[in-house]
C-alpha cells in the first residue's frame, strides 16, 4: 500500500540528510533494511504504535540540540570491576576504552566486520530487527541497521570474568549519533553487558542479542540524565532453548526516550526477564515499548516496569505478550505501574495479551496512583520527616524492578542512582 | 464388589512404573484400610480407580461388580458407584456449593435411569445431612471449597459422599491436616454410611484414624505392591514399630 | 446471590423459560417466519434515507437529520482496528427496510393477527398477553397480565411491533414506545436529546445508523419516578438480506430509576447479516439506570457460515451528580462482534459499571469491552469481563479508562479475565489506561488460563460428564457477571452459557 504523501515526504527528508557509510560484509543487509524503511516510512504521530509517544523529533532531518549536563557525580559502575567501550557522541574512543580482549568474549567494532567478508556477525546484523518488524513495524529500527556508523560486535563463547561496559559520553550539543550492536552468546557462556551514559542529544541504538541454548545474558543499563537528550533505542532479543536473559533499564530524566524491546523465546524452557524503572521530572516523556513473543513450549517471561512520575512528566508502557499457537504451558507476567507524585503528571499504559494457546498462565496488571497516604501518616508518625518518608515509600515502589537484577553490587549502583536522584529532586 | 488383580500402573508422561502387580479384594460391608510409606503408590491407586488423566495401565484389571472400571470415563465410574474423596479438594470460584451438589446427584441419578430430586426434596435432603457433619447453611452457600479451611474441606468430601451415596467409597488421606476434634466429625460422617451394600477403601499414612474408623482388613503397602495384608493389628504394629520392620520381614 | 435462593428461585419464577433454552441442543432461535414484507429497493441513498423517514412518517427536521447524517457516512471509512475478520461487506447489498404487511393495518383480535407473527412471539418466550399487544390486538392493553411485569416493545427486522403495558407506564409518567412513535409524538425530548450522547458523525456505524435506523425504542422516565416495571425490547431480524438498524434512547431525569432488558435472536441463515445499532442512554442527577443485554443472535454454523455482523454503539452520559449506569452483558451470539458500551462520567460523583461475559465459540469473533471516561471529580467506575474462547474462536476484551486532569479523587477497577477451552482458539486483552491526575486511582488487572483440568475431574469423578462439568466451571467463571443481571435473566443467561459451550469439549 502507498505511503501517506507526508509520511513520504517525512521519510525522504530524513533519507536524504544521511548518508550510509561503507558496508562491507553488511551491505545487503543494510539496503534490505533501507527498502523496508521506504516501504513502513518513518513514524508518524498518527500510528497507534505511536498513540502515546509523539516520534518527530526522533525522526526530524537535524537532531534538536541538547546542552551538556555536568553532573557532578561519578559515572554509573564507576566502581565496578568490568571492561570499558567508550563511545563519545556515538564515535568509539579507543584511548579512553580498555584493552577489548578478555577471556571467553571476542569484542570487533562494527567497522572492522564491515570491511571483512566473512564474520559470524555477517548472519546476524540487522536479522532480528528484521524479524522484529512483524507484527508490528519499527521503522526507526531499520533506519539504524541501514544507515548505523558505530557499534561493536560481541561474540561470548565462554564466561568472561566481568562485565563489559559500553560507556557512552554525551559531548557536543548537536550530536546524533546512531549505534548498532549485536551480541551472540553460544551454549552455556554467560556474560553481563552494562550500557551507561546519553551518548548525544539525539540517540538511535540498536542493539540484536541471539542466545544459544543454554546461554545466559545479564544485561543492566542506565540512560544518562542529560535533560534534553533524546533517545530511541530497539532491543531484539532471541532466545534458544532453557537460555536465560534478564535486562533492566533506568531511566532518569531526558526529555524523551523511547526504548523498544522485542524478545522472542524460540526454544523450549527459556527465560526473560525485561523490567524498568524510570523517574522523570518536569519536561519528560518516557516511553517503554515491549513485544514478547512465546513461540516455545514451558518458556517464562516476566515484565516490569515501575514509573514515578512529577511536574508534569509523562510516563508510557506498551507491552504485549503474545502467545503462539502451540506454546503451550507459558507462563506470562507482566506488570506495570506509576506512582504520580503530583496532579500534572501522567500515565498512559497499554498493556496487552494476545494468545492462541490453551494450557498457559497469562496476567498482567497495571495500576496508577499518588503515594499511599496511610504508609505516609505511619512512617511520619515515626518520626520520619514527609520528604525523607516519601522518598522512602518510593524508593520501596521501585524495589519490585530493581530486584529483577541479580547481581547485589549492580543492584546497588542502581539504587544509589535512584537515591541520588531522589535527594536532588524532592 | 471391587477386585484389582496384576494392576500396573505408570505416568503417562515419564517412563516410571508406580504400580507394580496390585492385588486387592474388597468386599461389600467391609472396610480396608491400605497404610504404606510416602511415595508408595497409595494415592495412585485412588486415582486410577477414579480415572484421572495421566496414568497408564500398563497391565492388570479393576472391576467394581464385575465390571471393567479401567474401560469407563470418570462420570461412568462416579454413576457406577465410586467415590474419591480427594486429599486435596478442588477449589472452584463462583460455583455454590449446593449448585454443585445438587448437579452431581441428578447427573448420576440420570446415568442410572432415575428420576432427578426436586429442589425442595434435594435441599430436605441437604440440610438433614449437613446438620450431622456440623456444615451450616454458610458453607453450603460458599463457593466449592474455597476459601474452606482443611477440616471444612473433608466434611465438605463427606457430605458429598453421603448425599451420592456411592457403593464403594475410596478415602484418600481423609485424616490429613485434619485436628482430633475434625477427625471424629468425619470418622463418624464415614461411620454412619457403613453398611452392608457399601465398601471401604481407606488410604491413610497413619493408624490413629483407624482408631475412628474401624478397618476390618489392613494392607501394608510398599513401592507399588500390597506387601502385607492382616487384621486391624497390623496397623498398630506399623504405629508401635513404623514401616521399616514390616519392609525388612517382606525383604 | 445465595445458591439457596437459586434454587428456590428456579423452582417459580421463570420454569418455563429455563426448560425451554435447556431442550435445545443448537441454537435454539434459529427459525424463520414466513411472514410477508414489504422491502425498500436495496441499497442506501438519500431516496432510501428519505423513504425511512416518509414511511415513519417523520417531520422535516428528522429527515434532515438523517440526511446529513448519510452525506457524512459516505465521506467515512469503515474502521479496521478491531480483531475481527470479515469478508467487506457491500452496503448496497442490504435491505435497509422491511416490515411485516400485516402491520399495515390494526387487527381487532388475536385471530385476525398473522399467526406466524404470533408464533414467533410465542417461540420468543413472550407471554400470550404482550402477544396480543405486540400483535397490535386492539384493547390487549386492558386486559389484566399474568405474573411478573416486564414491559416488552418488539423490534421485528426494522420496525417496533407493538410496546405492551402503556397505559400502566403512562400512569407512572413513564414513556415507552418506539422510537418512530415518539418522534411523532414527543418531538421536544427527541430533538433535545437524539444524538447528544453518539454524536451523528461519531463512528462508521453509528453514523449509517443515524441515517437509516428504521426504528428502536424510546424510553423517558420523568424526575423522581422509580420505573414500575422492567423494561424490555425483543430485536429480531427476520428477513433475509436484511440489515437491522434500530436506534434506542433512554432518558433518565434527575432523581429516576429504571432497568431495562435487551433480548436479540436472528434466524439461522447462512448468508451474514447486519446489524449496527446506537443506543443512548442520558443519566441525569441521581438517576440510575440499569441496562441488560442477551446478545443471542444467529452466531454462523460450526463451520462459521453465515451468522449476523453485530456493530453496535452503545453509550450512557452520566450528565448530572451521583447519576449511576450500569452495562450488563451476556454476549453469546453473532458472527461478528463489534461493540463497547461505554460511560461518560461527567457528573460529581457519577459512577460506571460494566460486567461482560462474552462466549466465542466455533468461528466466532468477539471485540467487545468498554470505554470509561472519567470527567468529573469523585466519579467511580468497575470493568468486570470475563471471556470464555472455545473451537476456533477469537475473544477480544479492548477497553478504555480515561483520567481526565479534572477527575480529582476518582477510581476504577478493571478485572478481565479470559478462559481457553482448546488449543485453536485464541484470547487477547486490548486495554488502553491514561490517567492525568494524581488523586485517582487506576487497578487493571486481567488474567489468560484454561479451564483447570482438576476442576473437571473433581466434578466428574462426583458423575457430571464432561460437557456438564465445564458449563459448571466456566458458569462459576462468569459468576461475578451474572449477578450483575436481573433475575431471571441470569437463569436464561446461565443456559446459554452451556449452550454456547456446546461441541467445544471432547
Amino acid at each position: 500500500m502507498a505511503l501517506p504523501q507526508a509520511k513520504q515526504t517525512a521519510t525522504e527528508e530524513r533519507l536524504a540528510s544521511l548518508t550510509m557509510p561503507d558496508p562491507g560484509c553488511t551491505k545487503a543487509a543494510r539496503q534490505g533494511a533501507l527498502a523496508r524503511v521506504r516501504e513502513m516510512g518513518l513514524p508518524s504521530r498518527r500510528d497507534e504504535y505511536w498513540k502515546y509517544t509523539r516520534p518527530d523529533t526522533l525522526v526530524s532531518a537535524d537532531a534538536p540540540k541538547a546542552a551538556i549536563f555536568e553532573s557532578g557525580e561519578p559515572m554509573v559502575f564507576n566502581d565496578v570491576d568490568r571492561l570499558q567501550i567508550v563511545f563519545v557522541d556515538g564515535v568509539f574512543d579507543a584511548e579512553a576504552s580498555d584493552d577489548l580482549s578478555l577471556e571467553g568474549v571476542k569484542i570487533d567494532r562494527l567497522e572492522d566486520i564491515c570491511c571483512k567478508d566473512i564474520h559470524w556477525a555477517k548472519d546476524l546484523y540487522g536479522k532480528l530487527e528484521e524479524r522484529g518488524q512483524t507484527p508490528v513495524q519499527r521503522p526507526l529500527a531499520a533506519l539504524n541497521t541501514a544507515f548505523a556508523t558505530d557499534g561493536v560486535a560481541i561474540h561470548v563463547t565462554g564466561k568472561p570474568s566481568k562485565p563489559i561496559n559500553l560507556v557512552y559520553r554525551h559531548e557536543s550539543e548537536d550530536s546524533d549519533a546512531i549505534l548498532h550492536h549485536v551480541i551472540r552468546v553460544e551454549s552455556d557462556a554467560e556474560a553481563t553487558i552494562l550500557e551507561a551514559g546519553p551518548a548525544a542529544s539525539r540517540f538511535n541504538k540498536c542493539m540484536e542479542i541471539d542466545i544459544a541454548d543454554n546461554g545466559t545474558l545479564h544485561h543492566v543499563r542506565a540512560q544518562g540524565r542529560d535533560h534534553e537528550r533524546r533517545a530511541v533505542t530497539h532491543m531484539f532479543t532471541r532466545l534458544g532453548q532453557e537460555s536465560t536473559y534478564k535486562s533492566f533499564t533506568l531511566t532518569a530524566n531526558g526529555v524523551l526516550t523511547r526504548n523498544e524491546q522485542v524478545v522472542e523465546l524460540t526454544g523450549d524452557d527459556a527465560v526473560a526477564h525485561v523490567a524498568g524503572a524510570c523517574v522523570g521530572d518536569g519536561d519528560f516523556h518516557h516511553d517503554d515499548t515491549v513485544f514478547v513473543t512465546h513461540d516455545a513450549v514451558n518458556c517464562e517471561s516476566r515484565q516490569v516496569f515501575k514509573k514515578v512520575l512529577r511536574n508534569g512528566a509523562t510516563g508510557v508502557f506498551q507491552g504485549k505478550i503474545l502467545v503462539k499457537e502451540g506454546a503451550q504451558k507459558t507462563d506470562g507476567y507482566q506488570i506495570s505501574q506509576s506512582l504520580l507524585l503530583d496532579d500534572d503528571s501522567q500515565f498512559l499504559a497499554k498493556p496487552e495479551l494476545e494468545i492462541y494457546a490453551d494450557d498457559v498462565a497469562c496476567s498482567h496488571g497495571s495500576t496508577s496512583g499518588a503515594i499511599d497516604e496511610t504508609a505516609l501518616f505511619y512512617l511520619r508518625s515515626r518520626g520520619v520527616p514527609t520528604k525523607d518518608a516519601t522518598n522512602m515509600l518510593t524508593l520501596a515502589f521501585l524495589a519490585e524492578a530493581v530486584d529483577e537484577i541479580e547481581d547485589e553490587t549492580l543492584a546497588e549502583e542502581i539504587v544509589t542512582r535512584l537515591e541520588g536522584w531522589l535527594s536532588r529532586h524532592s | 464388589m471391587l477386585e484389582i488383580k496384576n494392576l500396573h500402573v505408570q505416568l503417562e508422561e515419564e517412563d516410571k512404573q508406580i504400580l507394580k502387580g496390585v492385588d486387592l479384594k474388597v468386599e461389600a460391608g467391609k472396610v480396608h484400610a491400605i497404610m504404606g510409606p510416602n511415595g508408595s503408590g497409595k494415592s495412585t491407586l485412588s486415582y486410577v480407580l477414579s480415572g484421572r488423566d495421566g496414568y497408564e495401565v500398563t497391565e492388570g484389571s479393576a472391576t467394581l461388580d464385575g465390571e471393567d472400571l479401567l474401560e469407563m470415563e470418570p462420570e461412568e465410574r462416579a454413576a457406577a458407584g465410586v467415590f474419591l474423596a480427594f486429599q486435596y479438594p478442588v477449589e472452584i470460584p463462583g460455583v455454590g456449593n449446593m449448585t454443585f451438589l445438587r448437579t452431581a446427584v441428578n447427573a448420576q441419578r440420570k446415568a442410572r435411569g432415575e428420576e432427578e430430586l426436586s429442589a425442595a426434596d434435594f435441599l430436605k435432603l441437604v440440610r438433614e445431612k449437613a446438620k450431622s457433619l456440623k456444615i451450616d447453611a454458610d458453607m453450603l452457600k460458599r463457593p466449592v471449597n474455597v476459601g474452606f479451611s482443611g477440616g471444612e474441606k473433608k466434611r465438605n468430601e463427606i457430605l458429598q459422599m453421603a448425599m451420592l451415596e456411592p457403593k464403594m467409597c475410596i478415602l484418600d488421606e481423609t485424616d490429613s491436616g485434619l485436628d482430633v476434634d475434625a477427625m471424629k466429625l468425619v470418622s463418624e460422617g464415614v461411620n454412619a454410611l457403613r453398611d452392608e451394600g457399601r465398601g471401604f477403601l481407606v488410604i491413610t499414612h497413619y493408624q490413629r484414624l483407624l482408631d475412628h474408623i474401624k478397618p476390618d482388613v489392613v494392607h501394608i503397602m510398599a513401592d507399588g505392591r500390597i506387601v502385607k495384608s492382616g487384621g486391624p493389628e497390623l496397623a498398630l504394629e506399623v504405629e508401635n514399630n513404623g514401616y521399616s520392620d514390616i519392609l525388612a520381614e517382606v525383604n | 446471590m445465595a445458591a439457596l435462593d437459586q434454587t428456590q428461585v428456579k423452582e417459580g419464577v421463570d420454569q418455563e423459560t429455563v426448560d425451554a433454552v435447556r431442550e435445545v441442543s443448537t441454537y435454539k432461535y434459529g427459525w424463520e417466519t414466513e411472514i410477508e414484507m414489504e422491502y425498500a429497493p436495496k441499497g442506501v441513498n438519500p431516496d432510501i434515507v428519505r423513504l425511512i423517514s416518509e414511511k415513519n412518517e417523520e417531520p422535516e427536521w428528522m429527515t434532515e437529520w438523517r440526511l446529513s447524517a448519510f452525506e457524512r457516512w459516505t465521506k467515512m471509512e469503515e474502521p479496521k482496528w478491531a480483531m475481527v475478520n470479515y469478508p467487506e461487506i457491500d452496503f448496497q447489498d442490504q435491505y435497509y427496510y422491511a416490515r411485516p404487511k400485516s402491520m399495515e393495518e390494526k387487527p381487532k383480535s388475536l385471530d385476525e393477527v398473522d399467526p406466524k407473527l404470533l408464533a414467533t412471539y410465542e417461540k420468543l418466550g413472550i407471554p400470550l398477553k404482550e402477544q396480543m399487544i405486540l400483535a397490535g390486538v386492539e384493547g390487549a392493553e386492558d386486559m389484566p397480565a399474568e405474573g411478573r411485569k416486564v414491559a416488552v416493545d418488539a423490534v421485528f427486522d426494522s420496525v417496533s411491533v407493538g410496546t405492551t403495558f402503556q397505559a400502566e407506564l403512562k400512569k407512572a409518567g413513564v414513556i415507552f414506545c418506539s422510537i418512530s412513535e415518539a418522534i411523532k409524538e414527543h418531538p421536544e425530548l427527541v430533538k433535545k436529546y437524539l444524538g447528544t450522547v453518539v454524536p451523528v458523525s461519531d463512528n462508521f456505524y453509528a453514523t449509517l445508523n443515524s441515517a437509516v435506523f428504521s426504528d428502536g425504542s424510546f424510553v423517558y422516565i420523568p424526575p423522581g419516578v422509580r420505573c414500575p416495571m422492567e423494561l424490555s425490547t425483543y430485536f429480531r431480524i427476520n428477513a433475509e438480506n436484511t440489515g437491522q438498524f434500530e436506534r434506542t434512547l433512554i432518558i433518565a431525569d434527575k432523581g429516576s430509576y429504571v432497568s431495562y432488558l435487551e433480548g436479540c435472536t436472528a434466524p439461522q441463515r447462512d448468508t451474514a447479516q447486519l446489524h449496527a445499532a446506537v443506543v443512548e442512554i442520558i443519566v441525569e442527577e441521581d438517576a440510575e439506570v440499569k441496562y441488560s443485554t442477551v446478545q443471542n443472535w444467529f452466531p454462523g454454523d460450526e463451520n462459521g457460515k453465515g451468522g449476523i455482523y453485530n456493530f453496535v454503539t452503545k453509550r450512557a452520559d452520566c450528565r448530572g451528580d451521583r447519576s449511576k449506569v450500569m452495562w450488563t452483558q451476556v454476549e453469546t451470539g453473532s458472527a461478528v462482534t463489534w461493540k463497547y458500551p461505554s460511560c461518560i462520567l461527567r457528573g460529581e460523583e457519577s459512577q460506571g459499571e460494566f460486567y461482560s461475559i462474552a462466549i466465542a465459540n466455533n468461528y466466532q469473533q468477539a471485540d467487545t469491552g468498554t470505554k470509561m471516561v472519567h470527567l468529573g471529580k469523585n466519579t467511580k467506575s468497575r470493568i468486570v469481563s470475563k471471556g470464555i474462547s472455545a473451537g476456533k474462536a477469537q475473544n477480544t476484551y479492548r477497553g478504555l479508562v480515561s483520567m481526565h486532569p479534572k477527575a480529582k479523587d476518582s477510581r476504577n477497577y478493571t478485572q478481565c479475565d479470559s478462559l481457553l477451552i482448546g488449543d485453536k482458539c485464541g484470547a487477547h486483552t486490548v486495554p488502553y489506561i491514561e490517567v492525568k491526575n494524581n488523586s485517582s486511582r487506576v487497578e487493571h488487572e486481567a488474567t489468560t488460563s484454561k479451564v483447570d483440568d482438576d476442576q473437571l475431574f473433581y466434578c466428574r469423578q462426583r458423575g457430571m460428564d464432561e460437557e456438564e462439568a465445564v458449563a459448571l466451571v466456566v458458569n462459576g467463571f462468569c459468576k461475578d457477571v451474572l449477578q450483575a443481571l436481573p433475575m431471571e435473566f441470569a437463569m436464561e443467561a446461565q443456559q446459554l452459557v452451556a449452550i454456547s459451550l456446546e461441541g467445544s469439549v471432547g
